[in-house]
């Protein structure tokens, strides 16, 4: 990706219509968002105001009514299919409530699946996957299948499959949603990690109490934000390492 | 590319062991479909090469004239099926065999010409086959008398040589058929000669003379001027010049015929194309039924492929996700039926095979087995394979990932 200077991502007027005439619904209207590298944000809000359309279209799984979307600087509308496929395979990674792993493959398979796609030989894709696997005290669950995890572990599978390809952006749609609260912290450390590491966290919660972890918490309603309040200076948001480097020799 | 390709085909096959009962009953469909083609192939090629046994053993100087041109195999088969009679409008008529006699290089010439008809002996057979031929006929494929003597410048007009099989029902035995009188419309002959059993119904000369009764070919127009001659057998005094020889009739006999000419001359691996009319006949009947199953195989193919791609809707969800784009999951789901088409039609060429070999040991046929088959085989069976996959892997493809997402099983 390009652009140093360009917002990771920014939304100007995005608007999301469901139906015509008598049927139409906004699920997203006006939406104005900006996202420096480096935040990590906490969307709230009543269930259908908008938020899991919001994360899709951020995540190139779906597509605004209107309205313009850059990534990187670039103009979303103007990236081939093809290529918002393979962005969503290197620099993008999801993570759901109900984990969404697929369930005929291992562990270690599901964790890799993101590599398949970024054309990744057999024998790379299992070592990465392994390591990433190592980083979440999984590695002897490797080879076990999903159904033979508790939901705190396969979460933790989900969030080793969307890190893999090292992406810039992280979308979490309610990750602890079906969690218990001990398995709902240790989620919560990792992604604290992964944005410690420099990593931009786009994430869904109905839970207050998280929004400790955020730089950054908005409330949404019908399609809008409502509140915006940033918790950490833009200047102290954690930064990837290259970029933290440059910073400390302008020093 | 190549990398993806291969993860493509590591993916379609860890699914398809997945479903193993599935799978295999798939395969099955094509099998069967791919198995009666490789039947039917190999008993073509099988009656191909006893024809071409005979033709080499009778020799390279064998120059054979047939009515009607060369035609390709399905035009053929549509005709057979259509017409009663194969040659019903024979072109040729016993003075191109005087015609062809008197060009240079020619030592021998022999008419085939056919009549059924009914032949009292001291039983009587029905419908039996009357060959019309001349003494030139032993020359050109020698034939081993079981007693007597064949046909010759000294037998009477009314001389018949009887086939070792017609013999036994005629007269009950073969042995003391000479001298013996059958009767054919009225016309009485005299049974000079008996042959030797012959074991070749599938022949160059698209008779099974063990069930004929050979006479002379002016005679038998006397007695039935409605006969056709299906073949003229020519041998020629050298082989250097057999193609110059060949062209040489074939020009006599244009002239003869003012243009027409609805004719063929062929020589050497041209004689073997596959003539006996039954044989054809049941070879459409079953190119049509095993197109037929091929065509439910492939069926099978997109009714499981639709079934595979509708079951793991949210899976393709979690891929377009994870990054997979739509020709990924097009890739994915076509190399799914691709495998199993061709696993199909590998199966069915091994059936096809033991089907034949089965078939071998009761008649005359040996299982006949070529590169070009197997060629025939493996595009046969991709190609079921991308027609019938192509819609289901197109399905798969442009499913809307978000709603596939919500289709958790
Ligand atoms: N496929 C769809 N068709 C019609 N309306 C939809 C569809 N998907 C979402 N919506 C509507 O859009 C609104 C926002 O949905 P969503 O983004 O899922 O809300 P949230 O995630 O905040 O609960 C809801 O009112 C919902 O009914
Ligand atoms: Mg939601």
């Amino acid at each position: 990706m390009t652009g140093k200077g360009h917002p990771i991502i920014e939304l100007k007027k995005l608007t999301k219509r469901y139906g015509y005439g008598d049927t139409e619904s906004f699920a997203l209207k006006d939406f104005d968002l900006t996202v420096k590298r480096g935040e990590f944000i906490m969307i709230m809000g009543p269930s259908g105001c908008g938020k899991t359309t919001l994360l899709n279209i951020i995540g190139l799984l779906d597509q605004a009514t209107s309205g313009s979307y850059s990534l990187n600087g670039e103009a979303v509308e103007s990236i081939s299919k093809r290529r918002q496929a393979r962005l969503r395979a290197r620099k993008i990674g999801f993570v759901f409530q109900n984990f969404n792993l697929i369930s005929d493959l291992s562990v270690i398979e599901n964790v890799a699946l993101p590599l398949v796609y970024s054309g990744y030989s057999k024998t790379h894709r299992l070592t990465q996957a392994s390591s990433t696997l190592g980083r979440f005290h999984l590695k002897e669950r490797e080879y076990y299948m999903p159904w033979q995890l508790s939901g705190g572990q396969q979460q933790r599978v989900a969030i080793a499959r969307t890190i893999v390809s090292d992406p810039e952006i992280i979308l979490a749609d309610e990750p602890t949603g079906n969690l218990d609260s001990r398995s709902s912290h240790i989620v919560m450390e990792e992604l604290k990690n992964i944005h410690q590491e420099g990593n931009t966290i786009i994430m869904v919660t109905h839970n207050p109490s998280l929004t400790t972890y955020a730089t950054r918490v908005i409330n949404m309603l019908d399609g809008h934000i409502d509140t915006d309040i940033k918790t950490v200076a833009d200047r102290d948001l954690p930064q990837p390492i290259s970029v933290r480097f440059n910073k400390k020799e302008e020093n | 590319m190549a990398l993806l390709l291969r993860t493509h085909y590591n993916l379609a096959k860890a699914s398809l062991k997945q479903n193993r009962t599935r799978s295999f009953l798939t395969c099955l469909g094509i099998a069967i479909g791919v198995a009666s083609i490789i039947l039917i192939l190999s008993l073509m090629g099988s009656i191909k090469n006893l024809i071409a046994t005979q033709v080499s053993s009778i020799g390279s100087n064998l120059i054979v004239v047939r009515p009607a041109t060369h035609k390709d195999a399905v035009s053929s088969i549509i005709e057979e099926l259509t017409s009663s009679n194969q040659y019903a409008k024979s072109s040729l008529t016993l003075s191109d065999v005087d015609k062809i006699k008197g060009l240079e290089n020619i030592s021998a010439v022999a008419p085939i010409a056919i009549s059924n008809n009914t032949i009292h002996g001291d039983n009587t057979v029905n419908s039996g086959t009357i060959v019309g031929t001349n003494a030139d006929f032993i020359n050109i494929q020698n034939f081993s008398i079981s007693s007597g003597s064949f046909l010759d410048k000294n037998s009477p007009d009314n001389a018949a040589v009887v086939g070792y099989s017609i013999a036994i029902e005629l007269f009950g035995t073969p042995d003391n058929s000479i001298t013996k009188t059958i009767s054919i419309r009225g016309q009485k002959f005299i049974v000079t000669g008996v042959l030797e059993k012959i074991e070749d119904p599938i022949n160059f000369n698209n008779v099974d003379l063990d069930n004929a009764v050979l006479i002379d070919a002016n005679m038998l127009h006397s007695i039935d001027n409605s006969i056709q001659i299906q073949q003229i057998n020519i041998k020629t005094s050298t082989t250097d010049t057999i193609s110059e020889t060949a062209s040489n009739i074939n020009d006599a006999l244009i002239k003869e015929k003012a243009g027409d000419n609805n004719f063929s001359v062929a020589y050497g691996d041209q004689i073997t194309h596959p003539t006996g009319s039954l044989i054809t006949i049941i070879s459409g009947i079953l190119a049509m039924v095993a197109s037929i199953s091929l065509v439910v195989g492939g069926i099978g193919v997109m009714n499981i492929m639709l079934v595979s791609v509708s079951e793991r809707t949210h899976e393709i969800g979690i891929r377009k996700a994870v990054g997979a784009s739509n020709s990924n999951i097009l890739l994915q789901f076509l190399f799914e039926s691709l495998i199993l088409s061709l696993l199909g039609g590998l199966f069915g060429l091994a059936l096809g095979y033991i089907i034949a070999f089965l078939i071998s040991l009761i008649t005359p046929f040996s299982p006949y087995i070529s590169l070009e088959i197997l060629a025939i085989t493996v595009a046969t069976s991709l190609i079921v394979g991308i027609i019938f996959g192509l819609y289901p892997a197109l399905k798969a493809a442009h499913k809307n990932p978000i709603e596939s997402l919500k289709h958790y099983r």
